[in-house]
């Protein structure tokens, strides 16, 4: 699975209170425990141990109000990432910018040199002079998701399928193509799928 | 000029299904009780036991082995499917017994396998409960698929777990394979049936993101009929009270791991006394109504009827 943010993980919404923050811990560290019947079958030995990873780092900061707010205040822009519960949502719609942004070159989509890295995607967007805070402004990606792409924190990076959403919609902002853009990209993170 | 009167709705007959994949879990005993329950409340019942391989419900209600089977209705010994419905003696709750008599009726074909569908569609009745049996053959696939409630029975077993997990993929892949029409997906459904495949699809969520990558006008298709695909947990033979939890466990694994959106319909206590009326071949719903896993029953059944879910507290 992807794992999203640390209140995907607990499948909480940041609205969670520190009481419902407590009990979704215990629910996750009881359901992929060592002892759990309920997921023993379901993943592989590697795959239960980044996912017991995962909740202990989301409750270690979710607990602790500091660590939380400062959470937060990173993830900042609209709540992107859907709750856990949710199978297959659908990622919001692009809306229009708040601000004029600069033009994006007219003409057929580009394509960038394989493999399509964060870097690369950046310095794409760097030669065109659009700030992340647009392209976040337009697609409702969250800013700190789009840095992460950029820095290729593929660790912090939503489940796939969201993800090759986000890079599509952030490469049609820069008139790249999408399709393409987003599959060589995720191709580097997870090149069995 | 007069406008007819309306004519009052009658409530739609409902197909409830009761499967698991696994054998010796109660899927009988639980299809027993939950018909009981529902004609108790006045519904009328009709218990099909569509284990046609394994059958055994008359016995979970004491009686002897019918003479005339669902068997026979296939063989068309029977023509009729009224015919081969047998009373229960307890009102409203009547069974169609399986086909003890007729191994070879456990492969029934694909058009018989639509007769006896429609047949039952057109019970007078309001809700029909299919007991199925062990496995995820396409027979007891197929009945699971058609019924408006698909109820999945495990007991907190490592094994019945891992045979629901198995029974959820299979049922998905085969409402998958019934709505794709590109040959190349079919391929990969199929493909993705065996746990080894070269593609390296695990689960539905995998085969989801391949089917994204390489055919994305399809892809669509496949969220359909998972966001359609609803299954409900019943957890049986719960002894202590983390066992009830893991019903919870099971609908958010379903949702993380799978991409399955489960519900948890409730739970059912072991207790003797079922144990006991079993022994003597009688229904522990009629012999200890006030036991626990009758209380239990009772609840269940209700939720079902009301269409609610136990969900986490939080």
């Amino acid at each position: 699975m992807g794992y999203g943010t640390h209140y995907d993980v607990l499948g909480l919404t940041p609205a969670a209170t520190a009481e419902q923050v407590e009990q979704a811990y215990q629910f996750f560290s009881g359901m992929y425990g060592e002892e759990s019947v309920a997921t023993y079958s379901l993943l592989e030995p590697g795959e239960l141990r980044e996912v017991r990873t995962r909740v202990q780092q989301a409750y270690d900061v979710l607990c602790d109000a500091v660590k939380r707010q400062e959470y937060d205040a990173a993830l900042a822009a609209p709540p992107a990432a859907p709750v856990a519960e949710e199978p297959a949502p659908t990622r919001p719609a692009a809306a229009t910018p708040a601000r004029p942004v600069p033009a994006v070159p007219a003409g057929p989509p580009r394509l960038l040199p394989e493999p399509v890295t964060g870097a690369s995607l950046r310095k794409a967007r760097e030669e065109l002079g659009i700030p992340l805070q647009h392209i976040a402004g337009a697609t409702k990606i969250g800013v700190r998701f789009l840095e992460y792409i950029e820095a290729d924190r593929h660790r912090d990076l939503p489940a796939l399928v969201y993800l090759r959403g986000f890079v599509q919609e952030y490469a049609r902002f820069l008139g790249l193509e999408p399709r393409r853009t987003a599959e060589s990209y995720l191709r580097r993170i997870a090149p069995d799928q | 000029m007069t406008t007819p009167a309306p004519v009052p709705a009658r409530p739609r007959r409902q197909i409830w299904s009761i499967g698991g994949g696994k054998g010796g879990i109660g899927k009988s005993l639980l299809t027993a009780s939950l018909g009981y329950q529902l004609a108790k409340m006045g519904k009328r019942v009709i218990l099909v036991d569509s284990d046609l391989g394994g059958a055994n419900l008359h016995t979970c209600l004491g009686l002897a082995a019918p003479e005339r089977t669902l068997g026979d209705f296939i063989r068309r010994r029977a023509e009729r499917i009224e015919d081969v419905l047998v009373e229960t003696g307890i009102p409203l709750l009547r069974l169609i017994s399986g086909a003890s008599d007729f191994l070879a009726a456990a492969n029934i074909k694909y058009p018989q396998k639509v007769r006896v569908l429609n047949r039952i569609r057109a019970l007078e009745v309001d809700v029909v409960l299919l007991d199925l049996g062990a496995g995820t053959s396409y027979n007891i696939i197929d009945f699971f698929l058609v019924s408006d409630v698909g109820l999945l029975t495990v007991v907190p077993e490592p094994t019945s777990i891992e045979n629901a997990y198995r029974f959820i993929k299979s049922a998905l892949y085969r409402r998958f394979r019934n709505a794709v029409q590109n040959d190349e997906v079919r391929q990969l459904i199929e493909a993705a049936l065996d746990q080894k495949n070269p593609h390296g699809i695990r689960t539905p969520l995998d085969l989801l993101a391949t089917v994204e990558r390489e055919h994305p006008g399809e892809a669509q298709i496949l969220k359909n009929e998972m966001a359609a695909f609803r299954p409900q947990f019943v957890v049986n033979q719960v002894r202590e009270p983390a066992d009830a939890g893991i019903g919870h466990q099971l609908v958010a694994a379903c949702a993380r791991h799978l991409g399955v959106r489960t519900t948890y319909a409730g739970f059912v206590h072991y207790d003797e006394a079922v144990w006991r009326s079993v022994r003597q071949r009688r229904l522990f719903m009629v012999d200890a109504p006030r036991s626990r896993a009758a209380e239990d029953i009772t609840r269940l059944v209700r939720g079902l009827v009301q269409g609610e879910t136990l969900t986490l507290p939080w």
